[in-house]
């Protein structure tokens, strides 16, 4: 008996585990499958697991529906153009941090440090203020403007932290050479931070992709919406019969980057969660 | 600037860029200018350009998007300024906060809603991320697919796509979740009663929280009056005020995956030794995990309670897009910021809305403050 103890032990495991991953996975699987159903199916007091005849029919129709193009071209638009200035200015800053010994570095990162405790909904009210005063509303600027500002402290403290762990030799032989440090910055320490620099892109990537509340306050009108605001309004309780397969294609569509770019990613995120969250 | 949104946001971006350089440069030139002064060296003098140069993008933005923004919201929060309204500003004083605390139902509503999510939500989400990293710290093969598979819920998480996929299968008539509770329970009896114990339970407790909500116990008389689940109830999640709470609650438990690998950290940070020895003393492995590993991880708990309770005020998106449109139980649901967004958007009316910001921000440092305290009394932290 005692000897079969082991196999039995990960036969139980595997088991649970598998039933647990079905479980986490399931609506990405119902999402998927409803978006092949027809609304009668997916109305239907039945369970329709997996559709009897898969239409594309939802498929085909968003693929003609202007708005929905829009937005998702607003999204990439946006998200690319945030993207872009947000890590770039992280990533000067998080060197300031890391490989300059200046006067008045340990006040200014404990003052970075300590933002991270002041949520970022406590911000909006005056900052909508703020914005409204430069007549930014009704634009993209306010959704893309404040991360050129290296916004996101605990993403200046992840790559602060790899970047400390150079050694200093590196940039010092550097210096004797009469290079400076902005050459240093971009042509030395960024390439030997690329890992962590795509884990931070992911995260702010996923952030900005998902994001809603901003753009709902200062998107105000349909041709601007990003994906997630523009899809909220697919589904309207007006309706006693929602468009579920037309809503669950938009689904998809919407959730396809973020897993391509999570599945890309996930061997560098898996490892900084724990670094940036126990730390931070 | 150009018409054209597109074109409009780039101009501004390019212009943002040229700014935030001139200020890099500017911030350098003056820090150095004071170095010299102060008699530093010329490599120090470097050093303090370049430090300024580029810290200067944060230092800049921590003054225009946090400073000033806060210091504006301290000040508006004791006026009524309100946005697009003809009248003048007047100073109120600490009226705003009164109102708040004392006479606002809505606030209320969300401190208790947080309280809800604290003490039933929470410890859920926490039980199933310790479980799930428990089973994981198994060393086994394809360990890294699992892991996947319980983090991905936290990158799609509160997108508002997926949202409305859970909505769909939340549905109390046709929603898939609803159905498999059918049919389980008419091919298992005990599944039947699990189900109806488990409906009752969170129906007293939802419906003691909407009580302390409102102050009026009807409801709460009301469940226990009708007494035990009828054998063919099911949960009615987007459709009762008794149940929306319990919704966010399964999206948190489904989003367990960053908890998760917190645990995952703390469970490989314990030495082996020390199980290994209890292990020869005869331990038995659930002897070990309470004796051993659960002490262990108490900072990790710790450190997952006050995130979480954190991230419970701040909950927006699943409020937004599961109960947005059916007013009449949105406030057995709100959250502190969902509830500030309501406010401060709908009439616009700043001096309140900056009033709540405040208290907002009061309680969230107020909790880490506290919790930070406690810890010393319950966590332990080595246990040799």
């Amino acid at each position: 008996m005692k000897k079969y103890f082991p196999m039995i032990k990960s036969i139980v495991l595997y088991t649970v585990l598998t039933g647990a991953t079905v479980l986490m996975s399931f609506p990405l699987f119902w999402m998927i499958s409803s978006s092949l159903k027809t609304v009668e199916e997916t109305n239907s007091p039945g369970v329709v697991w997996i559709p009897q005849n898969p239409t594309l029919e939802a498929y085909t129709a968003i693929f003609q529906n202007q708005d929905f193009l829009r937005s998702y071209f607003n999204s990439v638009f946006y998200v690319t153009l945030a993207l872009a200035g947000t890590l770039i200015s992280i990533a000067a800053v998080a060197y300031a941090f890391s490989r300059v010994d200046w006067p008045g570095r340990n006040v200014v990162f404990f003052l970075m440090l300590s933002t991270m405790m002041i949520p970022a909904q406590a911000l909006i009210v005056p900052q909508y203020v703020f914005f409204n005063k430069l007549d930014w509303i009704g634009t993209f600027n306010p959704l893309i403007i404040p991360g050129y500002f290296a916004g996101g402290a605990a993403m200046i403290f992840l790559l602060r932290q790899s970047m400390s762990q150079i050694p200093k030799e590196l940039d010092e032989s550097a210096f004797v050479d009469g290079v400076n440090h902005i050459q240093i910055w971009w042509e030395i320490i960024l390439p030997l931070v690329k890992a962590p620099m795509a884990t931070i892109a992911t995260f702010l990537f996923v952030g900005l992709w998902n994001s809603l509340l901003t753009p709902l306050m200062y998107l105000q009108t349909v041709d601007l919406y990003t994906l997630p605001v523009y899809v909220s309004t697919l589904y309207n309780i007006n309706q006693t019969v929602q468009p579920w397969p037309t809503i669950m294609t938009a689904a998809v569509l919407t959730t396809a980057p973020l897993i391509v770019v999570f599945f890309f990613a996930q061997r560098y995120i898996l490892e900084s969660v724990v670094v940036s969250g126990l730390k931070g | 600037m150009p018409q054209n949104p597109y074109l409009n946001v780039l101009v501004t971006a390019a212009l943002t860029v040229v700014f935030i350089v001139a200020s890099s440069y500017g911030l350098g030139y003056i820090a150095r200018f004071i170095a010299k002064l102060s008699g530093a060296s010329p490599k120090k003098q470097e050093n303090t350009f370049a430090g300024y140069f580029f810290a200067a993008p944060w230092i800049v933005g921590f003054l225009i998007f946090v400073v000033v923004p806060l210091g504006f919201s301290l000040y508006w929060s004791f006026t009524n300024y309100r946005i697009a309204s003809g009248e003048p500003t007047t100073w109120v004083g600490i009226q705003n906060y009164q109102t708040i605390l004392f006479e606002d139902d809505g606030f209320r509503a969300s401190l208790i809603n947080t309280l809800y999510l604290t003490v039933i939500g929470l410890p859920l989400q926490i039980g199933v991320a310790l479980f799930l990293a428990v089973l994981l710290n198994q060393k086994m093969q394809g360990e890294r697919v699992f892991r996947m598979a319980f983090y991905l819920p936290v990158i799609l998480g509160f997108n508002t796509a997926v949202l409305l996929c859970w909505r769909l299968m939340l549905n109390t008539g046709t929603g898939i979740i609803n159905q498999i509770i059918r049919s389980l329970s008419t091919a298992f009896p005990p599944f039947n009663w699990l189900n109806r114990a488990v409906i009752y339970i969170q129906e007293v407790s939802a419906a003691f929280f909407l009580g302390l909500n409102t102050g009026k116990y009807n409801l709460l008389l009301k469940v226990l009056e009708a007494g035990f689940p009828a054998e063919n109830r099911v949960p009615l999640w987007v459709q009762s005020p008794l149940w929306t709470k319990m919704s966010v609650v399964l999206l948190m438990v489904w989003g367990c995956g960053a908890m998760m690998l917190i645990f995952l950290a703390g469970l490989n940070n314990i030495p082996k030794e020390l199980h290994e020895a209890a292990e020869v003393d005869g331990a038995t492995p659930w002897q070990r995990f309470w004796k051993i590993s659960f002490p262990l991880l108490t900072p990790y708990i710790f450190y997952n309670l006050v995130v979480g309770m954190i991230g419970a005020l701040q909950i927006f998106e699943p409020i937004f897009v599961l109960y947005r449109d059916n007013q009449p139980i949105v406030s057995s649901t709100i959250s502190m910021v969902y509830y500030l967004w309501q406010k401060s958007f709908s009439h616009f009316e700043i001096g309140y809305g900056s009033a709540i910001s405040w208290i907002v921000l009061v309680i969230i440092l107020i909790v880490t403050v506290i919790q930070f305290r406690l810890q010393d009394r319950w966590v332990t932290y080595d246990i040799y």
